[in-house]
């Protein structure tokens, strides 16, 4: 009898409890976790060095591959002495036939996309250039 | 009570996290790259809009402010550790803008750099 009477009085006083903040404060986190969640893409980075157009790979004897980027009517081309790439696939190409040792440098025409030098640099990690370099053109 | 104690975590919670976004919205190049390590935070953060406006913490900032920046940090975190340089440059934004940035952070003394990119969906 008696144990029945005090589980009723402590079910009454759990009942007491504040829902309406409760739902407040359910709703205040749900809000704040729609608002910092983020559904942006991780970032990578591509690493190169950088060095002015009169040179600058002076441990070496060798002369790098120079990459140009060239804007065209149909897109991009990136050429590499007599070779001219319309693709990363055949940028890829061009690139897997040279020898590796001496190096790669990118170089762009002024209103070639930058988004094109990604893709050259891209392209010669991938194909196992370690010296790498980037030559901004002179005004 | 309740209700002005979360409201308060909240508050901080969310001012500390906007705190960190030093980063502009930017249209990166879709690239594989190499993924970002934690622990190397690069020591420059520069983004490069499509109109050719450059922006370090969110701020446009002009070219010779940037030379300055580079040079200051070069003086005090280049010693005895490489000086990191992370461009964030538009895809669709003409090399130009990039040349005239790493022509003058060449001038003062940056020897490497890196772009950020985006990973292409799918992992392609």
């Amino acid at each position: 009898m008696m144990g029945a009477k005090r589980r009723r009085r402590r079910g009454s006083h759990l009942g007491a409890l504040p829902l309406t903040s409760m739902i407040d404060v359910v709703f205040l986190l749900l809000v704040y976790f729609l608002v910092t969640s983020s559904f942006k893409e991780p970032e990578r980075d591509l690493s190169s060095s950088v060095q002015g157009e009169g040179g600058g790979v002076s441990a070496s004897e060798l002369q790098p591959q120079i990459v140009d980027v060239v804007r065209t009517a149909d897109g991009v081309e990136y050429r590499i002495g007599s070779r001219v790439a319309r693709s990363r696939e055949e940028l890829r190409a061009v690139l897997a036939a040279l020898p590796r040792d001496a190096g790669v440098a990118i170089r762009a025409r002024r209103d070639a996309p930058i988004g094109a030098i990604a893709t050259a640099m891209q392209v010669a990690q991938d194909e196992g250039y370690v010296k790498r370099s980037y030559v901004p053109r002179d005004e | 009570m309740i209700d002005v104690v979360f409201q308060l975590i909240i508050f901080f919670m969310l001012t500390s996290h906007l705190g960190d976004l030093r980063r502009t919205e930017i249209d990166l190049p879709r690239e594989e790259g190499t993924e970002q390590r934690e622990d190397r935070q690069a020591a420059m953060v520069i983004d490069i809009g499509f109109n050719g406006d450059y922006y370090v913490e969110s701020r446009v900032t002009a070219l010779s402010e940037i030379h300055r920046l580079a040079v200051s940090g070069l003086a005090t975190e280049g010693r005895g550790q490489v000086f990191d340089v992370l461009i964030r440059p538009d895809r669709n934004a003409p090399a130009v803008y990039l040349d005239r940035l790493l022509t003058s952070l060449t001038e003062a003394g940056v020897t490497r750099w890196k772009m950020g990119t985006y990973a292409p969906v799918g992992g392609g």
